[in-house]
């Protein structure tokens, strides 16, 4: 035992003084936002000056309106009458956000063109102007618009698909108003009238009903399987090194004069593990704050926030899954570890192995179609998809308590396992150094050792 | 903080185990057997280490060696045979009592060369209060105290096995294992770790010393076993191995005395050597009986000296027989 403390202790404070360790704690959230912030703000960035845009308006009554409406930006935008599904709901409101930054950053110079002359003669003129670069696009509301619906819109760049969405959208509002003028409409009235409903969830438990609102739960075994994701792809590799260390510098053979390869074995596990903890940990304290620092920003202009409400047992099984998912993906990077003789040979194998986690987060899908079905007692027995599939059960319809303990028993079983056959190989494994092993053979070391 | 002086045992919270079986014996393999798949590395070995003694563990490369020392630290377990250390089966206990310089060494190369032994010492048991003190004495002891908190990686190849040795008797061990501890070292550091070596043994340590370079070998052991091909050629004191070995010659410098070495009785061959001649004697023939009949003949003698066959050449010869 003292001698695991030893060797937990050295990997981890190896791991945590390390120059990687303490760039990527402090580098990765900074490229993270970067990651999340900077391709929005590029689309919506629209660098030179107002967009010149020549109107032709061929129904003689429009110009007005469509001129308000282009001036007046998108708060208006018709977009209450979209029904959004729960899982695209992010998505709508990122779109929302980009089209609104969008429209602070475009201005538009709005004349009308002159409507004498055919249509013809008239878009010749347009089109030299806007070759001159006097004008950078026109547009055409057909006499027909209010009854077809369909304007023309000639630029120099039509391949500008915020501008040209924009546009159209403030040219159906303009369309539609006028439409609801023509017949006597209120549209206070009819903006009132087309509110949406709303749907509140409650699930139904033994312990009776449950409110919440339904995807939370759902998003937080999504988010734990796609946490078990990062952690593995960051950390397999440093897991593998560590095992694969003392092979390549040939201190194994010191090592094992003084402790066996179990104990050895788990001390590295841990230690690494403690140290992605760390960095997790730093992480989340690092989100945390900034999640505060925005909530209290928003209170402050009086926006109204609703966290969404996990219940605390869910939060337990979500760390014990994470948990176990981290060691089960861990112990097979230990395995693929002892088996090879530097880490380049392990490259490949790597490599499908993180991919297995994904395929636990697409399974996540049918099981929470019929988490009780025998589809999903069975996935959420495989520890490879348990820390998963079984939680995304457990936030569904709860599954009996049994069989949370058996899906965990069962990956804690296989997390020693791997341990106990990564310890094995390796121990035989250092002993013949230089070519990598077959399967035949490890199998061979497995039994023997 | 008083330093303890040397020899002070450490006070250990297990049972104290005598250094050796009630023979005096450190070390004993019985009929040991080792074999990899079709291999056999080790072949029914008996030996038997006594106490406080330099033993050489000799032989050519490949001959078994490593893999029995392996045995000994309890890296791998013999398919046949026993081997016992302080008269108890190898385990955790005689881990901790054992010190261990593999061949292929490595350190942690990141790693400051004073963590690293300390980190060495816990796996050994030492316990962490007394690891600075001793680790502080073993540095000076092999003058490399200004590296305590350097990387391993910034050091020498020469330095680092100095380190690597300090790992190997840092926990203050009763038998220690160094395979082919001086190879690579300059002659300043050889002499420094012999010495050390030394002083190990008259502070009562039992060393194993595994090396194919016969001439060290000859300057520190007190018995060899040799082994060739799985198998133990010859066993014993150096002594009683040299007088075995049953080569009777003189190194003679000596004018005019051809007539006495044509005696085929008396001379088996001569063969000229630098500035002296060695003369093997026939069968059944004494130095003495030569000497005399010398002064007889009147030749003068400047160099009569008996002398034993090296290290060096029962290797070659026993070896050689071998095939």
């Amino acid at each position: 035992m003292r001698k695991t403390l030893a060797v937990i202790k050295r990997e981890y404070v190896e791991g945590v003084r390390g120059k990687a360790f303490i760039i990527s704690t402090l580098l990765a959230p900074v490229f993270m936002a970067v990651l999340l912030v900077v391709p929005g703000l590029l689309f919506t960035l629209k660098t030179g000056g107002a967009t010149r845009i020549a109107v032709v308006d061929q129904t003689g009554r429009l110009y007005a309106h469509v001129r308000e409406s282009l001036m007046q930006g998108g708060d208006k935008d018709a977009r209450a009458t979209e029904s959004a599904p729960v899982a695209g709901r992010m998505e709508t409101s990122q779109q929302q956000q980009m089209e609104a930054a969008a429209a602070l950053q475009t201005h538009f110079e709005i004349e009308q063109a002159p409507v004498g002359g055919s249509l013809a003669e008239i878009k010749k003129s347009l089109n030299e102007r806007v070759l001159r670069e006097e004008l950078d696009a026109y547009l055409i509301l057909p006499a027909d618009i209010l009854e077809r619906g369909e304007a023309e819109f000639y630029a120099r760049n039509t391949g500008d698909v915020f501008t040209s969405g924009m546009l159209e959208s403030r040219i159906s509002r303009a369309v539609i108003e006028q439409r609801m003028r023509d017949e006597n409409i209120d549209q206070r009235r009819v903006a009132e009238l087309s509110r949406q409903v709303r749907m509140e969830t409650a699930r139904v438990t033994k312990g009776g009903e449950e409110r919440d609102s339904g995807g939370s739960g759902f998003f937080l075994a999504v988010g734990v399987g796609s946490f078990i994701l990062i952690a593995i792809l960051m950390y397999g590799q440093v897991i593998l090194s560590a095992v694969v260390e003392e092979k390549t510098t040939r201190i194994v053979e010191v090592l094992f004069s003084s402790v066996r390869a179990f104990p050895l074995m788990v001390g590295k596990l841990v230690g690494v593990s403690l140290v992605a903890l760390t960095q997790f940990a730093v992480w989340a304290l690092m989100l945390l704050a900034v999640t505060l620092y925005g909530a209290g920003a928003a209170a402050m202009w009086g926006s109204e926030i609703s966290l969404p409400t996990i219940p605390l047992l869910n939060f337990v099984y979500a760390i014990l899954f994470f948990m176990l998912g981290f060691y089960v993906y861990a112990t097979i990077y230990a395995v693929i570890g002892a088996i090879v003789t530097t880490e380049k040979e392990a490259s490949q194998i790597i490599v499908t192995v993180s991919f297995l986690p994904v395929i636990g987060i697409y399974l996540a899908f049918p099981v929470i179609r019929s988490p009780n079905s025998d589809f999903s007692f069975w996935v959420s027995m495989i520890p490879l998809f348990s820390p998963i599939t079984m939680l995304v059960r457990i936030v569904t319809e709860t599954p009996p308590f049994w069989q949370i303990a058996l899906s965990l028993a069962i990956g804690f079983a296989t997390v020693v396992l791997m341990v106990w056959i990564a310890a094995r190989i390796y121990r035989v494994g250092m002993l013949m150094y230089g070519k990598r092993a077959t399967i035949p053979e490890i199998w061979r070391w497995v039994r023997q050792a | 903080m008083r330093c303890a002086p040397r020899g002070e045992r450490v006070a250990r919270r297990r049972p104290i185990i005598q250094p050796t079986d009630e023979n005096g014996v450190t070390l004993q393999l019985e009929n040991v057997t080792k074999r990899f798949d079709d291999f056999t590395a080790v072949s029914n070995l008996s030996l038997r280490v006594r106490a406080g003694r330099i033993f050489g563990l000799l032989g050519p490369n490949g001959a078994g060696k490593t893999t029995t020392i392996r045995m000994i630290v309890g890296i791998i377990a013999p398919d046949e045979g026993t081997v016992s250390l302080f008269g108890q089966p190898v385990g955790e206990m005689t881990r901790e009592r054992t010190g261990y310089l593999p061949e292929e060494r490595g350190l942690y190369k990141k790693m400051k060369v004073g963590e690293q032994l300390r980190f060495f010492g816990e796996l050994k048991n030492l316990h962490p209060r007394r690891a600075d003190e001793v680790i502080d004495r073993w540095l000076d002891k092999v003058k490399l105290s200004d590296w305590k908190n350097k990387r391993a990686g910034e050091m020498s190849k020469g330095m680092q096995q100095k380190i690597q040795f300090i790992v190997a008797v840092l926990h203050d061990p009763d038998l220690i294992i160094l395979d082919e501890p001086f190879s690579g070292l300059d002659p300043v550091s050889t002499e420094l770790l012999k010495g050390i070596v030394l002083e190990l043994k008259a502070a009562g340590k039992t060393i194993i010393f595994s090396t194919h370079q016969m001439g060290v070998a000859e300057d520190i052991c007190d018995d060899i076993c040799l082994i060739n091909r799985s198998r133990k050629l010859l066993e014993g004191s150096l002594r009683e191995v040299k007088q075995s070995f049953g080569r009777n010659a003189v190194a003679l410098r000596a004018e005019d005395a051809g007539e006495v070495l044509e005696d085929r009785r008396l001379v088996a061959r001569v063969v000229p050597r630098g500035d002296f001649e060695e003369v093997l004697l026939a069968d059944g023939a004494d130095s003495q009986e030569l000497l005399r009949r010398l002064v007889e003949h009147g030749v003068n003698v400047s160099k009569f000296e008996r002398v034993e066959p090296s290290l060096h050449d029962i290797f070659i010869a026993k070896v050689g027989e071998d095939g």
